[in-house]
């Protein structure tokens, strides 16, 4: 019954379960979903995790390369951050070249790494103006059922803790490469920068905020890629973006903050004790 | 955090000019210029959409974006996704179903704060097109620089050194936030600082659409 219900009426489904204090899934408005989290599952990548939060799944390899840097900026390496959305995830992506809303989240994300400084990108750099490492940092997406960029970022701060760097030596008057993979020193990660997306529905009146939509409700409160986004990283916002969806209140934004702040600890307990799983695991080897 | 010659003089933005009508064949287009940033919006709609976009509850909205350079990059799909969403949430798009609504911007001049003086143009080229609005929408940009000070509507040589810079977009009705977005680090208490200062300061802009809808319109004027 419940199932024709939803089919006729979508929206009044919907609205029944707010005006109940309620979401469809039965979750309270600030609850967010589950998160289940492994590293280092693809062995032929240099890092790489696994991230489920509810239905979410993302996939991240990150793939080391040498390259010489840029002219204008010697001293810097390259953080190349990518994200595929196949139709495998969502029946709303077609096959071909990246969908619009797969270059906005890979936009989205990628100015989060920026501006969170959480890589230093002179850390990558080898030998000034001669060499430099790139992270070539590719996401897929299994199966997106919403708050995507939250479960991208989480992959990606997974992989580039986990992350070692092999040793280069570099002969300036030769110009020969040495690599001694044997010997790895880990990157260097400052801080960790955490994603909270939001769904807002406006009720009579009254403004709503969602923490962690699904897919469904992000439907219904705007469509896809309309979403608030806040992003902590050390107690400090590093990236508030809001789009579309219903206009949001002062109130419903100092709560988005306050939940944010919270689920950004939560997910770095999340991170830090697969971490620390992972290595007690590696050193009983 | 926020010195003390700050009260009235920093509620002024950059001069704004601005033309309707620019382009002869488009149904609506507006030219702005915010300083020396300036773009141009070509508004055309309700048109014929292919079958596949067509949706029958609203107006299917399609924004282009064209930077100067003119080779499409990553970061013009994100610009152009932040225009859609705004203008998505103030179009009465369900007045039009199954048609197409197209919005294209053209990049002329970027000396700060493009992004903010792209959607107010889009805005006025929306109100000269004469579609049917639920409101209509500002934008406000704002630098905070190393010392926490707020700067509203900073030009180019300005965001260079900020610490973080950010936009936020208002509706003309309750003033709340349409769209927001930021570059950059900063506290909880800067963030809520921006955002009332770029409030108060959106009424310059909404005054400025007055004024220029009623230079433009011969009737209600």
């Amino acid at each position: 019954m419940a199932d024709i219900y939803k089919l006729i009426h979508p929206v009044k489904y919907f609205n029944d379960y707010i005006s109940r204090e309620v979401r469809p899934d039965g979750r309270e408005f600030h609850e967010q979903r589950n998160i289940k989290l492994n590293v280092n599952s693809i062995k032929s990548a240099d890092a790489s995790a696994v991230v489920k939060c509810g239905n979410t799944t993302v996939v991240c390899g990150i793939k080391l390369e040498l390259a010489t840097p840029k002219a204008e900026e010697p001293d810097f390496g390259f953080v190349v951050t990518n994200i595929e959305l196949p139709p495998l995830c969502s029946s709303k992506y077609r096959p071909g070249p990246p969908s619009d809303n797969a270059q906005v989240t890979s936009n989205l994300v990628s100015d989060i790494i920026i501006n969170s400084k959480c890589i230093d990108l002179k850390d990558l750099c080898i030998a000034s103006d001669k060499l430099a490492w790139v992270l070539y940092c590719d996401m897929v997406c299994m199966d997106n059922d919403g708050s995507l960029v939250d479960a991208c970022l989480i992959a990606l701060m997974a992989s580039l803790k986990t992350l070692t760097l092999p040793t280069v030596t570099y002969d300036s008057e030769t110009e020969e490469i040495a690599v001694d993979t044997s010997v790895r020193s880990k990157l260097n990660v400052h801080g960790l920068p955490v994603a909270t997306s939001f769904a807002m529905n406006t009720q009579e009146q009254r403004n709503i905020i969602l923490a962690d939509p699904s897919s469904y409700e992000e439907d219904m409160c705007g469509g896809l890629g309309a979403n608030l986004i806040i992003c902590y990283n050390k107690g400090f916002i590093c990236g508030s973006q809001k789009f579309g969806g219903s206009n949001l209140s002062t109130e419903c934004e100092r709560k988005a903050h306050k939940i944010a702040k919270e689920r950004a600890q939560i997910v770095e307990e999340v991170i830090n004790v697969c971490l620390k799983n992972y290595e007690n695991d590696t050193n009983n080897q | 955090m926020v010195s003390e010659n700050t009260d009235l003089k920093d509620f002024k933005l950059r001069p704004m000019k601005c033309e309707c009508n620019y382009l002869s064949k488009s149904d609506g287009s507006a030219i702005l210029s915010q300083g020396h940033t300036v773009s141009l919006v070509s508004v055309n709609g309700p048109l014929d959409v292919k079958m596949q976009s067509q949706s029958i509850e609203k107006a299917t909205l399609e924004v282009l974006f064209s930077s100067k350079g003119g080779k499409p990059t990553v970061g013009d799909r994100y610009k152009e996704h932040v225009i859609r969403q705004t203008c998505e949430t103030a179009i009465l798009g369900s007045l039009y179903p199954r048609t197409g609504i197209t919005v294209t911007i053209q990049e002329l001049e970027d000396q700060g704060g493009f992004l903010a003086c792209c959607i107010n143009c889009s805005c006025l080229a929306l109100l000269n097109a004469g579609l049917a609005m639920r409101h209509t929408f500002a934008a406000v940009s704002c630098a905070i620089d190393e010392s926490g000070n707020i700067q509203l509507d900073p030009a180019r040589d300005q965001l260079d050194t900020a610490r973080a810079n950010m936009t936020f977009v208002f509706d003309s009705r309750e003033k709340s936030l349409v769209t927001g977005f930021t570059e950059g680090s900063y506290s909880e208490d800067a963030y809520s600082e921006a955002v009332e200062r770029c409030r108060a300061a959106s009424h310059l802009v909404f005054a400025f659409y007055k004024e220029i809808v009623s230079k433009y319109s011969n009737v209600i004027g």
